[in-house]
């Protein structure tokens, strides 16, 4: 037996999410099994199934790193507030000037 | 009948993907009637229960293949295969038929069994090649072909309904093609061997009574509920 983790996707523009999993002995039964198990209320039009050993990963420690990096975030604030200062200043000048 | 032997193993399968799988199927199955039923007396809900539930046994046109209580998992499988490989042969009878109603009804069915066939041609593909399946399955085999056999035996008022043209042919035409596909399946059988019991298609079987209590369980708890 074979764990194989299920996608689904509707059609459209929906991606394919996974749904879960299921253990089948051949690609087919995990096809006629994914079928009853999970598309039985017709959740998704097309199905992927994948092997769980074919599936390309590590451990968590290979991403933790990256997970306090605030300026690859695309917010915006520390820009927008840096711009917000210099307005300020600018126009604190203009009225000394005046 | 078929439908509510196969939801019963809801739970007792040997894994659960199988036992969501094949309780599935026999919802399928379950449906179909329902539309089988519909054809007969219309949409009408009360009249489609009093046939499905209510009917004296004497009245209804199940066989023993159906009808047999089984509790061991190979003979499931083997029957589940029989008696769709030729539920395929009698839907596309039905699909020929002189009744629209009918023909539309067989079509839709004939859609989803093919997903029926494919899960226990699935099952058999991968369990046939190992012998400790194989020693279970033959046997189960062995002990079921006969009264598989039997539902190509003449039904009651089957002939009355191919002459007004409602099947298009008897079901026992279908035979040679069911054993064909037996063969190609399990290996060649010597069907001189194999006979069938005077009334398996045409009488209950004994258990037949104790699994009509059990189809209508629910329904016997309320009649009148509204679900």
């Amino acid at each position: 037996m074979a764990i194989y983790e299920v996608f689904l996707k509707k059609d459209g523009r929906d991606e394919f999410r996974h749904v879960g999993a299921l253990d089948a002995a051949t690609d087919e039964l995990a096809l006629v099994s994914a079928r009853e198990c999970y598309v039985r209320r017709g959740e998704g039009d097309r199905i992927w199934l994948v092997e769980r050993t074919a599936i390309v990963t590590s451990t968590p420690d290979f991403v933790a790193p990256n997970h306090h990096k605030p300026h690859r975030h695309h917010g915006g604030e520390a820009v927008a507030q840096r711009r917000r200062e210099l307005r300020e200043q600018d126009a604190a000048d203009q009225s000394a000037a005046t | 009948m078929m439908g509510q032997q196969h939801t019963e193993w809801i739970g007792v399968a040997p894994f659960l993907e199988e036992d969501l799988a094949f309780a599935s199927i026999g919802q399928d199955e379950l449906g179909h009637a329902a539309l089988l039923f519909e054809v007969l007396v219309g949409s009408d809900d009360q009249a489609i229960d009093e046939l499905a539930f209510y009917r004296e046994p004497d009245a209804w046109r199940s066989c023993h293949l159906t009808e047999m209580p089984l509790s061991d998992w190979a003979d499931t499988l083997v029957r589940h295969w029989l008696y769709d490989a030729g539920e395929e042969l009698r839907w596309q009878l039905f699909a020929e038929s002189s009744l629209s109603a009918l023909r539309d009804v067989a079509n839709r069915a004939l859609q989803e069994e093919r997903f029926h066939r494919r899960h226990g041609d699935a099952l058999l593909d991968a369990l046939l090649k190992v012998d400790d399946a194989r020693a279970r399955i033959s046997p189960s085999l062995a002990s079921i072909l006969p009264s598989a056999l039997a539902m190509f035996d003449g039904v009651v008022e089957e002939a009355e309904a191919v002459a007004q043209g409602a099947i298009a042919a008897p079901f026992a035409s279908c035979l040679p093609a069911w054993r064909d596909r037996v063969d190609e399946r399990f290996g060649a059988q010597d069907w001189s061997t194999i006979t069938t019991a005077d009334g398996d298609r045409t009488t209950r079987h004994s258990d037949f009574g104790a699994l009509l209590a059990r189809l209508r369980e629910v329904f016997d708890l309320d009649r009148t509920a509204v679900w």
